[in-house]
Formats: structure tokens, C-alpha cells, sequence
């Protein structure tokens, strides 16, 4: 799905908290979001999916502003996801639920994506009795069941650990390079970005800095609050 | 102490003596309450995710207006319905005075400000997580609301249990607008007042045994439901 933004503003009680002039993501770009906090970065992700409105400004989706029917086609995974109360099969299942698909092919999806991240182990077990790293497996499971071709991930590897974290990276690299979606990854890990994005986008004080190819932007950065926000980070 | 024993043992002994009128007042009890509390759930499960979940102007003024309903005193709420429904009250046409019809609209009155109040608070704390999740997974305005209700489930039991216990248990409200009419709009509770003026201790205790284990028999099965 290809992205247009176009003049978006965000006011929090007269506070300008996103001004974004104009920014156009190709369909199937892995782009990454980085940028200090309270940036506005979560804010943006929020609006693109629609769990917020701009205060002005429009985000046209393919070419057209939005409709319902998008939901279908695009989700947010958060840094805390909200798993629902019932088995972790039943999370997973429920987009294709709500879509009607019949109960074998729903099973058929459920299992190859369970085996896919290596938690076949937790599908009988109630959500709510699972670890942090656990339930964020579940919610990208439950996500990317239904094969949007938007994906919005916000800081969604924050307090996990390192081999979780590899098996949700290896997750969504299968699924980008099956699919082809357009991803948009809010994150504060720059290795991170580096392993998985195309792109990346720096925004600061709710404006988008520079906005660019990852090795671009990150090596030959001439924007000073880009520059140093990275070589902090690169310490790290 | 002896009516106690004496009342418990005849609580037991009422239940199995099918005796009709006994059956008759139980099954009054029963049908006004459960009437009154499956109407209130109907409106206000939906009435109190909406005041939860969404902003309005007024909004604290009704939260609050709400909360004052949930320790409204049964005689009030008796005392006004009586005032609109008697003879002489706006909706005196309808002569739904001393019938059960009454003690339904009074007991909805008193049950529907603790499911909303329940679904109220059970839906501001996890409302709009579960919208969110509903949104980004493509959940429809249907599909939402049936997502909510599902999620709010043991939230919703709850509110309908504390409801019906307060509804089978009141005296007040069914007795000003029901009147005790034997045969008629006597339930358990309005007996058990008359026997005790009566003095018949041991047949009040007896009913009052009755109710307990209806109750418990109910709230068993909406308990097992959740
Ligand atoms: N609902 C809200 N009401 C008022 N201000 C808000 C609200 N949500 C966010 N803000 C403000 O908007 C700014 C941007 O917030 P946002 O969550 O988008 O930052 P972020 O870039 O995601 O930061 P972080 O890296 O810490 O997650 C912050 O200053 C925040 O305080
Ligand atoms: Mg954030």
C-alpha cells in the first residue's frame, strides 16, 4: 500500500506535536521510524492507522483518502499488545474470524503461523496467562494472519529479549519478503532498523528531519540533529 | 433461637410441601426479578459501555447521577413509580397500580443504575483497548460491540448478579407499588414483613431460607455461565 501524507498536523491542547509537510512511502517500502522521544513517533503511527485523528491534513492510502474497508487491509502492533480474553488460538484466529473464513482454513493458517515462530506450545493456553515476549509473539501472529499490506509495528521488540526478538524480526522479514507489504516500524533500536528497513525516516520535535535509504540517511547524514542522535545511538 | 432452627427446618419443608400458594408467591418472586434484571441488562450493558467508552458533554454529572442511583433507597423508587402509576399520577390510565407490571418497572428502576455503573467502570478501564484492538484487526461497529461484550463477560455477570440480589431481596419498592395482595403481588419478601408483624417468626425465617437458597441455586448458575 503506498502512503501520502500530506500537510498533517497534530495539536495536543494547542501543542503542536506533528507537522508533517509532505512524505510519500512506496508501496512495499520497510521503513523505519526513529527518533528521540516524545518525538511524536507513536503519535504518527497512531494517525496513519487511524486510532487518531489529524488535527488538519490528509493521508491518502493508494492514491485515496481513507474508507472503512481499509481496516481490513492494514494493523498496528503496539509495544503493549492487548491480547483477548480467551486461548492464544483464539486471538490468533480472530481476524480470520471476523472475515468469515471457514473454520478448516482457519485452522490450516493458525497452525503454519504457530509452527512459524516456534510457539505451536502456547496455542490452548489462556493469553492472559502468558509472559511479555510470549504475548507480543501472539499479538504480531494475530496481526499478520490476515496478510495486511500495511503493517504498523510501534516499538513492538521494546522489553523483550534477544532471541525473542530474533524469531519476531525473522517473522516479519518471511512475511515482507512473501508479501510485500508496506511496513512502518516506530523504533529506538538503530541495529534494528539496520537488520530489517529500506528506509528510514528521522523525526524530531514532530517534524520529519530526513527521510531516506537506511544506509543513506545513517552514514552520509548531513542534518546535524540526525547526525547526532545517531552517533548517540551507535554508542550504545 | 428455637424459630431459627424451627424456620430453617420448615424453610426446607415449605420447598418440598408444593403447596400451592407457597409455589405461587416463589413463582412471583422469581418472575418479577428475573424479568426486571434481564430488561435492565438489556438496556444497560450497552447504556453503560457507551457512557464508558465515549465522550459527551455532562458526562461526570450523569456518572455521578448514576452512582446516586445505585444507593437509591427502594422505598424512594417505590414511592415515585407508585406517584406516576396511581390513580391520579401521569400514567394512572394504565392502571398498572398493585400489579406485577408495577413491581417490574420499580425493580428495573433499581437494578439498571448497578449494571450501568458496573459496565461503566468495566469499560472505562479496558474500553478502549479493546475498540483499538477491534479497529486494527478489522472488526466492524458490530463486530466491536460483540467483541466488547465478550470481553467484558465476567464484568457483565457481575453487574447482573449484584442486580437480581438486589431486585429479589428489596421489600421497599414492591411493597408501595405491588400492595402484598394475596394471590396477586405477593412476593417472598413482602411475606416474610407481614408474617413478622404477624408474629409468625418461624414461617418468616422458613420464606427468608427459601429465598437464600434460590439465590444461591441462581447466582450458582450465572457464576457456572461466566
Ligand atoms: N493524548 C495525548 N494528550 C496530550 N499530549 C499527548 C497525547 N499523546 C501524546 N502526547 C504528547 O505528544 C508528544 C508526542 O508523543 P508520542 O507518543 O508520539 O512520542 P514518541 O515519539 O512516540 O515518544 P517515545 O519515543 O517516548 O515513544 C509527547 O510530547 C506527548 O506528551
Ligand atoms: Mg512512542
Amino acid at each position: 500500500m503506498e502512503l501520502q501524507i500530506k500537510q498533517l498536523i497534530k495539536n495536543y491542547e494547542n501543542k503542536l506535536t506533528l507537522n508533517i509537510k509532505d512524505l510519500i512511502i512506496p508501496s512495499s517500502t520497510f521503513l523505519g521510524i526513529i527518533g528521540p522521544n516524545g518525538a511524536g513517533k507513536s503519535t504518527l503511527a497512531k494517525i496513519i492507522a487511524t486510532l487518531e485523528n489529524a488535527t488538519s491534513g490528509e493521508i491518502l492510502y493508494n492514491s485515496n483518502p481513507f474508507t472503512p474497508q481499509l481496516l481490513n487491509d492494514m494493523t498496528l502492533v503496539f509495544q503493549k499488545p492487548y491480547l483477548l480474553r480467551t486461548t492464544v488460538y483464539n486471538n490468533i484466529a480472530y481476524p480470520l474470524t471476523l472475515r468469515k473464513i471457514d473454520g478448516k482454513e482457519i485452522n490450516k493458517r493458525v497452525c503454519e503461523i504457530l509452527e512459524e515462530m516456534d510457539i505451536v506450545n502456547l496455542k490452548d493456553q489462556k493469553a492472559w496467562t502468558l509472559s511479555g515476549g510470549e504475548a507480543q509473539k501472539v499479538a504480531l501472529a494475530r496481526g499478520l494472519i490476515f496478510q495486511p499490506s500495511l503493517l504498523i509495528l510501534d516499538e513492538f521488540t521494546a522489553n523483550i529479549d534477544p532471541s525473542s526478538m530474533m524469531v519476531l524480526e525473522k517473522t516479519i522479514k518471511r512475511f515482507y519478503t512473501k508479501y510485500s507489504p508496506t511496513i512502518i516500524m516506530v523504533t529506538h533500536n538503530l541495529q534494528q532498523a539496520r537488520r530489517l528497513c529500506s528506509h528510514v525516516a528521522f523525526i524530531n520535535k514532530g517534524e520529519i528531519e530526513e527521510f531516506g535509504e537506511i544506509n543513506e540517511v545513517i552514514f552520509n547524514s548531513k542534518n546535524t540533529a540526525t547526525k547526532n542522535f545517531i552517533s548517540g545511538e551507535i554508542v550504545l | 433461637m428455637r424459630e431459627m432452627i424451627n424456620g430453617i427446618i420448615g424453610g426446607f419443608k415449605i420447598l418440598i410441601s408444593l403447596d400451592k400458594e407457597v409455589y405461587e408467591i416463589i413463582f412471583l418472586s422469581l418472575y418479577v426479578s428475573l424479568t426486571s434484571t434481564l430488561l435492565a441488562t438489556l438496556v444497560s450493558v450497552p447504556l453503560g459501555i457507551f457512557i464508558g467508552t465515549k465522550k459527551f458533554i455532562f458526562k461526570n454529572a450523569v456518572v455521578r447521577f448514576i452512582y446516586t442511583m445505585m444507593s437509591l433507597p427502594p422505598v424512594i423508587v417505590g414511592l415515585i413509580v407508585f406517584l406516576f402509576i396511581s390513580r391520579k399520577g401521569p400514567f394512572g390510565q394504565l392502571g398498572l397500580v398493585f400489579t406485577p407490571t408495577a413491581m417490574i418497572i420499580a425493580q428495573f428502576i433499581l437494578v439498571s443504575p448497578i449494571i450501568v455503573g458496573t459496565l461503566y467502570t468495566a469499560s472505562k478501564e479496558k474500553g478502549a483497548d479493546i475498540k483499538r484492538v477491534a479497529k486494527t484487526l478489522g472488526a466492524n461497529k458490530t463486530q466491536t460491540l460483540i467483541l466488547l461484550i465478550k470481553e467484558l463477560r465476567f464484568s457483565i455477570c457481575t453487574g447482573i448478579i449484584s442486580g437480581f440480589g438486589r431486585a429479589i431481596s428489596e421489600v421497599g419498592a414492591v411493597m408501595i407499588v405491588g400492595g402484598n395482595i394475596k394471590g396477586h403481588t405477593r412476593v417472598m419478601t413482602t411475606t416474610i414483613a407481614m408474617l413478622r408483624n404477624m408474629g409468625d417468626y418461624e414461617n418468616a425465617i422458613a420464606i427468608g431460607i427459601v429465598l437464600l437458597i434460590l439465590s444461591f441455586v441462581i447466582n450458582s448458575f450465572l457464576y457456572h455461565f461466566q
